[in-house]
Protein backbone atom coordinates (compact mmCIF):
# COMPACT_ATOMS: atom_id res chain seq x y z
CA UNK A 1 0.00 0.00 0.00
CA UNK A 2 1.01 3.58 -1.09
CA UNK A 3 -0.96 6.69 0.99
CA UNK A 4 0.83 10.40 -0.13
CA UNK A 5 -0.78 13.22 1.72
CA UNK A 6 -0.26 16.85 0.42
CA UNK A 7 3.09 16.00 -1.31
CA UNK A 8 4.98 18.90 -2.52
CA UNK A 9 8.31 19.15 -3.85
CA UNK A 10 9.90 22.23 -4.64
CA UNK A 11 13.81 22.50 -6.60
CA UNK A 12 14.92 26.19 -5.59
CA UNK A 13 12.28 27.96 -6.61
CA UNK A 14 10.57 26.07 -9.21
CA UNK A 15 7.44 23.84 -7.60
CA UNK A 16 7.83 20.35 -9.30
CA UNK A 17 4.67 18.62 -7.04
CA UNK A 18 1.94 20.82 -5.34
CA UNK A 19 -0.41 18.97 -3.26
CA UNK A 20 -0.57 15.69 -4.13
CA UNK A 21 -2.93 13.50 -1.63
CA UNK A 22 -3.52 9.43 -3.18
CA UNK A 23 -3.44 6.03 -2.15
CA UNK A 24 -2.38 3.11 -3.62
CA UNK A 25 -4.49 -0.05 -2.31
CA UNK A 26 -2.34 -3.61 -2.11
CA UNK A 27 -2.36 -5.24 -6.11
CA UNK A 28 -3.29 -2.02 -7.64
CA UNK A 29 -1.71 -0.81 -10.82
CA UNK A 30 -1.62 2.59 -11.25
CA UNK A 31 -0.51 4.71 -14.74
CA UNK A 32 1.41 7.54 -13.91
CA UNK A 33 0.94 9.91 -17.36
CA UNK A 34 1.37 13.62 -18.35
CA UNK A 35 3.44 16.04 -20.32
CA UNK A 36 6.55 15.69 -19.99
CA UNK A 37 8.06 17.86 -17.10
CA UNK A 38 4.85 17.84 -14.93
CA UNK A 39 6.63 16.19 -11.92
CA UNK A 40 5.69 12.17 -13.12
CA UNK A 41 9.66 11.05 -12.24
CA UNK A 42 9.98 13.27 -8.88
CA UNK A 43 6.41 11.89 -7.64
CA UNK A 44 7.69 8.26 -8.51
CA UNK A 45 10.99 8.81 -6.59
CA UNK A 46 9.39 11.13 -3.49
CA UNK A 47 7.71 7.50 -3.26
CA UNK A 48 11.35 5.71 -2.51
CA UNK A 49 12.79 9.05 -1.30
CA UNK A 50 15.34 9.04 -4.18
CA UNK A 51 14.03 12.65 -4.02
CA UNK A 52 12.84 14.16 -0.58
CA UNK A 53 9.61 15.50 -0.48
CA UNK A 54 9.63 19.41 0.69
CA UNK A 55 6.30 18.92 2.43
CA UNK A 56 3.75 16.19 3.10
CA UNK A 57 3.89 12.30 3.84
CA UNK A 58 4.61 8.95 2.31
CA UNK A 59 3.38 6.01 3.62
CA UNK A 60 4.61 2.55 2.42
CA UNK A 61 3.06 -0.57 3.85
CA UNK A 62 3.62 0.37 7.04
CA UNK A 63 6.36 3.18 7.17
CA UNK A 64 6.35 6.27 7.20
CA UNK A 65 9.16 7.49 5.09
CA UNK A 66 9.14 11.34 5.46
CA UNK A 67 9.47 10.91 9.06
CA UNK A 68 13.08 11.45 9.79
CA UNK A 69 12.83 8.69 12.93
CA UNK A 70 12.21 5.82 9.87
CA UNK A 71 14.75 3.33 9.08
CA UNK A 72 14.76 4.20 5.04
CA UNK A 73 16.68 0.83 4.33
CA UNK A 74 14.65 -1.28 5.97
CA UNK A 75 11.69 0.48 4.04
CA UNK A 76 13.17 0.57 0.60
CA UNK A 77 13.10 -3.80 0.79
CA UNK A 78 9.11 -3.18 0.49
CA UNK A 79 9.66 -0.67 -3.09
CA UNK A 80 11.46 -2.31 -5.85
CA UNK A 81 12.46 0.18 -8.96
CA UNK A 82 13.29 0.13 -12.15
CA UNK A 83 14.48 2.73 -14.51
CA UNK A 84 14.39 4.06 -18.03
CA UNK A 85 18.18 3.44 -18.42
CA UNK A 86 18.32 0.37 -16.12
CA UNK A 87 21.04 0.61 -14.21
CA UNK A 88 22.30 -1.96 -14.06
CA UNK A 89 25.54 -2.53 -12.03
CA UNK A 90 28.13 -3.44 -15.23
CA UNK A 91 31.31 -4.90 -12.98
CA UNK A 92 29.16 -7.64 -11.76
CA UNK A 93 27.73 -10.46 -13.74
CA UNK A 94 23.37 -10.88 -14.22
CA UNK A 95 23.55 -13.33 -11.52
CA UNK A 96 25.87 -11.31 -9.51
CA UNK A 97 23.96 -7.92 -9.95
CA UNK A 98 20.70 -10.15 -8.82
CA UNK A 99 22.13 -11.66 -5.67
CA UNK A 100 23.64 -8.72 -4.58
CA UNK A 101 21.29 -7.01 -2.81
CA UNK A 102 19.86 -10.15 -1.24
CA UNK A 103 22.87 -11.23 0.48
CA UNK A 104 23.99 -7.76 1.00
CA UNK A 105 20.46 -6.45 2.70
CA UNK A 106 19.10 -9.08 3.53
CA UNK A 107 21.45 -11.78 4.87
CA UNK A 108 20.87 -14.53 2.46
CA UNK A 109 23.22 -17.04 1.67
CA UNK A 110 24.56 -17.20 -1.69
CA UNK A 111 23.33 -20.54 -1.94
CA UNK A 112 19.52 -19.07 -1.08
CA UNK A 113 20.25 -15.70 -3.43
CA UNK A 114 21.35 -17.89 -6.16
CA UNK A 115 18.38 -20.21 -6.47
CA UNK A 116 16.02 -17.59 -6.06
CA UNK A 117 17.83 -15.58 -9.08
CA UNK A 118 17.66 -18.45 -10.99
CA UNK A 119 14.09 -18.67 -11.23
CA UNK A 120 13.77 -14.77 -11.46
CA UNK A 121 15.56 -14.86 -14.26
CA UNK A 122 13.27 -18.38 -15.68
CA UNK A 123 10.94 -15.90 -14.97
CA UNK A 124 11.74 -13.59 -17.54
CA UNK A 125 13.26 -15.66 -19.94
CA UNK A 126 17.18 -15.22 -19.40
CA UNK A 127 18.03 -18.19 -17.79
CA UNK A 128 21.22 -18.31 -20.61
CA UNK A 129 22.46 -14.75 -19.42
CA UNK A 130 23.36 -15.89 -15.98
CA UNK A 131 26.54 -15.08 -16.34
CA UNK A 132 26.56 -12.33 -18.92
CA UNK A 133 27.71 -8.74 -18.40
CA UNK A 134 24.85 -6.43 -19.02
CA UNK A 135 27.53 -4.84 -21.55
CA UNK A 136 26.69 -7.92 -23.74
CA UNK A 137 22.90 -7.74 -23.14
CA UNK A 138 20.18 -5.90 -25.65
CA UNK A 139 18.24 -3.06 -24.15
CA UNK A 140 15.54 -5.45 -23.38
CA UNK A 141 17.27 -7.96 -22.05
CA UNK A 142 19.05 -6.06 -19.44
CA UNK A 143 15.56 -4.15 -18.29
CA UNK A 144 14.16 -7.58 -17.77
CA UNK A 145 17.52 -8.08 -15.60
CA UNK A 146 16.43 -4.73 -14.05
CA UNK A 147 13.60 -6.29 -12.95
CA UNK A 148 14.54 -9.34 -11.38
CA UNK A 149 17.07 -7.63 -9.75
CA UNK A 150 14.01 -5.48 -8.01
CA UNK A 151 12.22 -8.35 -7.84
CA UNK A 152 14.92 -10.09 -5.76
CA UNK A 153 14.31 -8.88 -2.65
CA UNK A 154 10.85 -9.11 -2.66
CA UNK A 155 9.18 -5.66 -2.24
CA UNK A 156 5.23 -5.41 -2.21
CA UNK A 157 5.23 -2.53 -4.60
CA UNK A 158 7.71 -1.79 -7.43
CA UNK A 159 8.11 1.62 -9.39
CA UNK A 160 8.70 1.67 -12.90
CA UNK A 161 10.06 4.91 -14.42
CA UNK A 162 9.47 5.08 -18.03
CA UNK A 163 11.04 1.33 -18.36
CA UNK A 164 10.24 0.87 -22.18
CA UNK A 165 11.28 4.22 -23.35
CA UNK A 166 15.07 3.93 -23.90
CA UNK A 167 14.16 0.39 -25.94
CA UNK A 168 14.32 -0.17 -29.60
CA UNK A 169 10.50 -0.82 -30.90
CA UNK A 170 10.95 -3.89 -31.06
CA UNK A 171 11.78 -5.23 -27.47
CA UNK A 172 9.13 -3.07 -25.63
CA UNK A 173 6.96 -6.00 -25.84
CA UNK A 174 9.77 -8.45 -24.37
CA UNK A 175 9.62 -5.99 -21.00
CA UNK A 176 5.76 -5.10 -21.05
CA UNK A 177 4.76 -8.64 -20.97
CA UNK A 178 6.91 -9.10 -17.86
CA UNK A 179 5.42 -6.42 -16.49
CA UNK A 180 1.78 -7.29 -17.20
CA UNK A 181 2.73 -10.70 -15.64
CA UNK A 182 4.02 -9.42 -12.64
CA UNK A 183 0.52 -7.52 -12.36
CA UNK A 184 -1.86 -10.44 -12.49
CA UNK A 185 0.64 -11.91 -10.06
CA UNK A 186 -0.80 -8.93 -7.73
CA UNK A 187 1.70 -6.59 -7.73
CA UNK A 188 1.24 -3.49 -6.50
CA UNK A 189 2.29 -1.06 -9.50
CA UNK A 190 3.30 2.36 -10.11
CA UNK A 191 4.31 3.11 -13.81
CA UNK A 192 5.35 6.33 -15.15
CA UNK A 193 4.55 5.09 -19.00
CA UNK A 194 4.15 6.47 -22.74
CA UNK A 195 2.59 3.06 -23.16
CA UNK A 196 -1.24 3.81 -23.59
CA UNK A 197 -1.87 0.38 -24.23
CA UNK A 198 -0.50 -0.91 -21.38
CA UNK A 199 -2.00 1.86 -18.93
CA UNK A 200 -5.77 1.11 -20.99
CA UNK A 201 -5.00 -2.78 -20.93
CA UNK A 202 -3.08 -3.46 -17.40
CA UNK A 203 -3.72 -0.34 -15.29
CA UNK A 204 -6.53 -0.28 -12.35
CA UNK A 205 -6.38 3.26 -12.43
CA UNK A 206 -4.64 6.13 -14.09
CA UNK A 207 -2.98 8.99 -12.61
CA UNK A 208 -2.95 12.32 -15.22
CA UNK A 209 0.05 14.76 -13.84
CA UNK A 210 0.00 18.38 -15.23
CA UNK A 211 2.56 21.09 -14.14
CA UNK A 212 2.84 19.09 -10.32
CA UNK A 213 -0.78 18.75 -9.67
CA UNK A 214 -2.39 15.36 -9.68
CA UNK A 215 -5.61 16.55 -12.01
CA UNK A 216 -7.34 13.30 -12.48
CA UNK A 217 -7.29 9.68 -10.68
CA UNK A 218 -9.91 7.65 -13.20
CA UNK A 219 -10.08 4.10 -14.32
CA UNK A 220 -8.55 3.64 -17.70
CA UNK A 221 -11.88 3.41 -19.44
CA UNK A 222 -13.28 6.78 -18.01
CA UNK A 223 -9.72 8.42 -18.50
CA UNK A 224 -9.28 7.51 -22.36
CA UNK A 225 -13.33 8.00 -23.65
CA UNK A 226 -14.39 11.01 -21.34
CA UNK A 227 -11.17 12.74 -19.54
CA UNK A 228 -13.27 14.83 -17.05
CA UNK A 229 -10.30 18.16 -18.00
CA UNK A 230 -9.44 20.01 -21.07
CA UNK A 231 -5.20 19.50 -20.48
CA UNK A 232 -6.08 16.00 -20.11
CA UNK A 233 -8.31 16.34 -23.63
CA UNK A 234 -5.15 18.00 -25.23
CA UNK A 235 -2.90 15.76 -23.97
CA UNK A 236 -4.39 12.15 -25.28
CA UNK A 237 -5.10 14.39 -28.28
CA UNK A 238 -1.47 14.87 -28.49
CA UNK A 239 -0.05 11.53 -27.39
CA UNK A 240 -3.11 9.20 -30.03
CA UNK B 1 85.56 10.42 -24.75
CA UNK B 2 86.80 8.50 -21.43
CA UNK B 3 84.14 5.64 -20.57
CA UNK B 4 85.44 2.70 -18.54
CA UNK B 5 82.48 0.46 -17.52
CA UNK B 6 84.79 -2.27 -16.20
CA UNK B 7 85.38 -0.36 -13.18
CA UNK B 8 81.65 -0.35 -12.39
CA UNK B 9 81.50 -4.42 -12.66
CA UNK B 10 82.53 -5.29 -8.69
CA UNK B 11 79.75 -2.53 -7.60
CA UNK B 12 77.13 -3.98 -9.68
CA UNK B 13 75.32 -6.06 -6.64
CA UNK B 14 75.57 -3.31 -4.69
CA UNK B 15 73.54 -1.39 -7.04
CA UNK B 16 71.33 -4.33 -7.88
CA UNK B 17 70.50 -4.08 -3.73
CA UNK B 18 68.89 -0.91 -4.42
CA UNK B 19 66.43 -1.92 -6.67
CA UNK B 20 64.63 -3.86 -3.74
CA UNK B 21 65.76 -0.68 -1.33
CA UNK B 22 63.79 1.43 -3.72
CA UNK B 23 61.23 -0.67 -4.83
CA UNK B 24 60.54 -1.49 -0.88
CA UNK B 25 59.75 1.61 0.42
CA UNK B 26 58.04 2.65 -2.94
CA UNK B 27 55.46 -0.22 -2.59
CA UNK B 28 54.78 0.80 1.13
CA UNK B 29 54.64 4.44 0.16
CA UNK B 30 52.04 3.55 -2.32
CA UNK B 31 49.74 1.13 -0.28
CA UNK B 32 49.99 3.71 2.45
CA UNK B 33 49.11 6.83 -0.30
CA UNK B 34 46.21 4.72 -1.64
CA UNK B 35 44.23 4.10 1.59
CA UNK B 36 44.90 7.49 2.80
CA UNK B 37 43.93 8.65 -0.90
CA UNK B 38 41.03 7.03 -0.61
CA UNK B 39 39.34 7.52 2.65
CA UNK B 40 40.57 11.49 2.03
CA UNK B 41 38.53 11.08 -1.69
CA UNK B 42 35.76 9.93 0.72
CA UNK B 43 35.85 13.08 2.74
CA UNK B 44 35.89 14.83 -0.02
CA UNK B 45 32.31 13.74 -1.34
CA UNK B 46 30.89 13.84 1.95
CA UNK B 47 28.42 16.13 3.05
CA UNK B 48 30.14 17.31 6.02
CA UNK B 49 31.83 20.69 5.54
CA UNK B 50 34.59 20.69 8.12
CA UNK B 51 36.05 17.72 6.94
CA UNK B 52 35.52 19.00 3.40
CA UNK B 53 37.35 21.93 4.56
CA UNK B 54 40.26 20.23 5.95
CA UNK B 55 40.48 17.77 3.45
CA UNK B 56 40.58 20.28 0.76
CA UNK B 57 43.25 22.32 2.92
CA UNK B 58 45.51 19.15 3.28
CA UNK B 59 45.63 18.29 -0.78
CA UNK B 60 46.82 22.20 -1.37
CA UNK B 61 49.33 22.06 1.22
CA UNK B 62 50.81 18.64 -0.19
CA UNK B 63 50.26 19.85 -3.83
CA UNK B 64 51.29 23.25 -3.36
CA UNK B 65 55.06 22.45 -2.00
CA UNK B 66 58.14 20.42 -2.88
CA UNK B 67 58.01 17.09 -2.18
CA UNK B 68 61.93 17.58 -1.46
CA UNK B 69 60.49 19.92 0.92
CA UNK B 70 58.37 17.58 2.88
CA UNK B 71 60.64 14.95 2.79
CA UNK B 72 63.12 17.30 4.50
CA UNK B 73 60.96 18.84 7.22
CA UNK B 74 59.64 15.07 7.83
CA UNK B 75 63.47 13.98 8.28
CA UNK B 76 65.19 17.06 9.47
CA UNK B 77 62.80 18.95 11.56
CA UNK B 78 60.73 16.68 13.23
CA UNK B 79 63.67 15.44 15.12
CA UNK B 80 63.96 18.89 16.01
CA UNK B 81 60.86 19.59 17.23
CA UNK B 82 60.63 16.20 18.77
CA UNK B 83 63.40 14.75 19.51
CA UNK B 84 62.80 11.59 18.16
CA UNK B 85 65.21 10.45 15.56
CA UNK B 86 62.83 9.24 12.48
CA UNK B 87 65.01 6.45 10.31
CA UNK B 88 65.36 7.38 7.08
CA UNK B 89 63.02 4.70 5.96
CA UNK B 90 60.10 6.05 7.84
CA UNK B 91 60.48 9.56 7.02
CA UNK B 92 60.80 8.70 3.16
CA UNK B 93 57.44 6.10 3.66
CA UNK B 94 55.81 9.48 5.30
CA UNK B 95 56.66 11.70 3.02
CA UNK B 96 56.37 9.85 -0.15
CA UNK B 97 52.85 8.63 1.54
CA UNK B 98 51.48 11.49 2.62
CA UNK B 99 51.95 13.68 -0.44
CA UNK B 100 50.84 10.83 -3.08
CA UNK B 101 47.80 10.54 -0.98
CA UNK B 102 47.21 14.38 -2.00
CA UNK B 103 47.22 13.35 -5.65
CA UNK B 104 45.51 10.03 -5.38
CA UNK B 105 42.59 11.46 -3.44
CA UNK B 106 41.71 14.25 -6.10
CA UNK B 107 42.09 11.05 -8.89
CA UNK B 108 39.80 9.45 -6.70
CA UNK B 109 36.94 11.88 -5.91
CA UNK B 110 37.05 12.85 -9.76
CA UNK B 111 36.40 8.84 -10.31
CA UNK B 112 33.59 8.29 -8.17
CA UNK B 113 31.90 11.44 -9.63
CA UNK B 114 32.44 10.47 -12.85
CA UNK B 115 30.28 6.71 -12.51
CA UNK B 116 26.79 7.23 -12.91
CA UNK B 117 24.23 9.10 -10.74
CA UNK B 118 21.70 6.21 -11.35
CA UNK B 119 24.34 3.48 -9.76
CA UNK B 120 24.26 4.69 -6.63
CA UNK B 121 20.05 5.49 -6.71
CA UNK B 122 19.81 1.98 -8.14
CA UNK B 123 22.01 0.93 -5.19
CA UNK B 124 19.87 3.14 -2.70
CA UNK B 125 16.56 1.87 -4.26
CA UNK B 126 17.50 -1.94 -3.38
CA UNK B 127 18.02 -0.74 0.07
CA UNK B 128 22.22 -0.80 0.08
CA UNK B 129 23.82 0.97 3.16
CA UNK B 130 26.36 3.58 2.13
CA UNK B 131 29.18 1.34 3.09
CA UNK B 132 28.57 -1.62 1.08
CA UNK B 133 27.36 0.55 -1.85
CA UNK B 134 30.93 2.20 -1.69
CA UNK B 135 32.80 -0.60 -1.51
CA UNK B 136 31.40 -3.21 -3.76
CA UNK B 137 29.69 -0.83 -6.28
CA UNK B 138 31.03 2.32 -6.97
CA UNK B 139 34.54 2.65 -6.04
CA UNK B 140 35.14 -0.83 -8.32
CA UNK B 141 33.78 1.20 -11.21
CA UNK B 142 35.48 4.06 -10.31
CA UNK B 143 38.77 2.19 -9.97
CA UNK B 144 38.48 1.23 -13.79
CA UNK B 145 37.97 4.50 -14.77
CA UNK B 146 40.77 5.86 -13.28
CA UNK B 147 43.84 2.74 -13.31
CA UNK B 148 45.40 4.73 -16.20
CA UNK B 149 45.74 8.59 -13.82
CA UNK B 150 46.73 6.10 -10.69
CA UNK B 151 49.31 3.98 -12.41
CA UNK B 152 50.89 6.99 -13.75
CA UNK B 153 51.07 8.53 -10.39
CA UNK B 154 52.83 5.36 -9.01
CA UNK B 155 55.46 5.98 -11.88
CA UNK B 156 55.95 9.37 -10.95
CA UNK B 157 56.24 7.79 -7.79
CA UNK B 158 59.12 5.35 -8.68
CA UNK B 159 60.77 7.73 -10.92
CA UNK B 160 60.84 10.88 -7.89
CA UNK B 161 62.26 8.36 -5.19
CA UNK B 162 65.30 9.01 -6.53
CA UNK B 163 65.34 12.70 -3.77
CA UNK B 164 65.23 10.42 -0.55
CA UNK B 165 69.02 10.37 -1.67
CA UNK B 166 69.11 13.76 -0.14
CA UNK B 167 68.26 12.14 3.23
CA UNK B 168 71.30 8.99 2.67
CA UNK B 169 68.94 6.72 2.17
CA UNK B 170 70.44 4.17 0.38
CA UNK B 171 68.52 3.63 -2.54
CA UNK B 172 68.90 3.02 -6.28
CA UNK B 173 70.23 6.95 -6.54
CA UNK B 174 72.37 6.90 -3.34
CA UNK B 175 74.28 3.94 -4.67
CA UNK B 176 75.33 5.28 -7.73
CA UNK B 177 76.46 8.77 -5.86
CA UNK B 178 78.30 6.47 -3.40
CA UNK B 179 79.83 4.47 -5.91
CA UNK B 180 80.79 7.41 -7.92
CA UNK B 181 82.40 9.16 -5.40
CA UNK B 182 84.32 5.55 -4.56
CA UNK B 183 85.87 5.54 -7.96
CA UNK B 184 85.94 8.85 -9.37
CA UNK B 185 83.65 8.45 -11.90
CA UNK B 186 80.04 9.47 -11.84
CA UNK B 187 79.24 8.90 -15.57
CA UNK B 188 78.98 5.23 -15.80
CA UNK B 189 76.91 4.66 -12.18
CA UNK B 190 74.96 7.09 -13.05
CA UNK B 191 73.57 5.19 -16.49
CA UNK B 192 73.96 2.15 -14.69
CA UNK B 193 70.91 2.67 -12.48
CA UNK B 194 69.51 5.30 -14.84
CA UNK B 195 68.53 2.25 -17.35
CA UNK B 196 66.89 0.09 -13.93
CA UNK B 197 64.83 2.89 -13.24
CA UNK B 198 63.80 3.16 -16.52
CA UNK B 199 63.50 -0.65 -16.64
CA UNK B 200 61.36 -0.49 -13.35
CA UNK B 201 59.26 2.25 -15.05
CA UNK B 202 58.47 0.29 -18.08
CA UNK B 203 57.61 -2.53 -16.25
CA UNK B 204 55.05 -0.49 -13.99
CA UNK B 205 53.81 0.74 -17.76
CA UNK B 206 53.21 -2.94 -18.42
CA UNK B 207 51.91 -4.30 -15.29
CA UNK B 208 49.19 -1.50 -15.28
CA UNK B 209 48.21 -2.47 -18.82
CA UNK B 210 47.67 -6.07 -17.79
CA UNK B 211 45.68 -4.98 -15.06
CA UNK B 212 43.03 -2.29 -17.08
CA UNK B 213 42.89 -5.42 -19.49
CA UNK B 214 42.07 -7.85 -16.59
CA UNK B 215 39.59 -5.05 -15.56
CA UNK B 216 38.32 -4.79 -19.00
CA UNK B 217 36.10 -8.31 -18.70
CA UNK B 218 33.17 -6.85 -18.34
CA UNK B 219 32.79 -4.70 -21.39
N1 LIG C 1 17.18 17.66 -9.49
C1 LIG C 1 16.46 18.64 -10.06
N2 LIG C 1 16.79 19.93 -9.89
C2 LIG C 1 16.06 20.93 -10.44
N3 LIG C 1 14.95 20.73 -11.17
C3 LIG C 1 14.55 19.46 -11.39
C4 LIG C 1 15.27 18.35 -10.85
N4 LIG C 1 14.65 17.21 -11.22
C5 LIG C 1 13.59 17.59 -11.95
N5 LIG C 1 13.51 18.95 -12.05
C6 LIG C 1 12.48 19.72 -12.77
O1 LIG C 1 11.24 19.29 -12.27
C7 LIG C 1 10.28 19.23 -13.30
C8 LIG C 1 9.64 17.87 -13.32
O2 LIG C 1 10.61 16.93 -13.69
P1 LIG C 1 10.28 15.39 -13.84
O3 LIG C 1 11.52 14.73 -14.28
O4 LIG C 1 9.63 14.90 -12.62
O5 LIG C 1 9.23 15.39 -15.04
P2 LIG C 1 8.64 14.18 -15.86
O6 LIG C 1 7.18 14.33 -15.84
O7 LIG C 1 9.21 12.92 -15.36
O8 LIG C 1 9.16 14.50 -17.32
P3 LIG C 1 9.61 13.48 -18.48
O9 LIG C 1 8.36 12.96 -19.11
O10 LIG C 1 10.38 14.36 -19.42
O11 LIG C 1 10.45 12.42 -17.86
C9 LIG C 1 11.02 19.58 -14.57
O12 LIG C 1 10.73 20.93 -14.87
C10 LIG C 1 12.44 19.41 -14.24
O13 LIG C 1 13.24 20.29 -14.97
MG1 LIG D 1 10.55 11.45 -16.17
Amino acid sequence: MIKVEDLSKTFGKTEVLSDISTQVNSGEVVSIVGPSGSGKSTFLRCLNLLETPSNGSVWIQDYEITNPKTNILKAREHIGMVFQHFHLFPHLTVIDNITYAPKQVKGETADQAETKAKSLLEKVGLTDKANAYPNNLSGGQKQRVAIARALAMEPEIMLFDEPTSALDPEMVNEVLDVMKDLAKSGMTMAVVTHEMGFAKEVADRVFFLDHGKLVEDSPPSTFFSKPETQRAQDFLEKIL
Amino acid sequence: MNLDFTQIVPYIPFMLEGIWVTLGFVSVSIIFGFILGTLIALIKISRIKFMVGLADAYTSVFRGTPLILQLMIIYFAIPQLTGYNIPPFFAAVLAFGLNSSAYISEIIRAGIQAVEKGQTEAAQALGVPYRPMMKDLILPQALKNILPALMNEFITLTKESAIVSTISYLDLMRRAQVVGSDIYRNFEPLLFVGLIYYLLVMGLTMLGKLLERRLRVSD
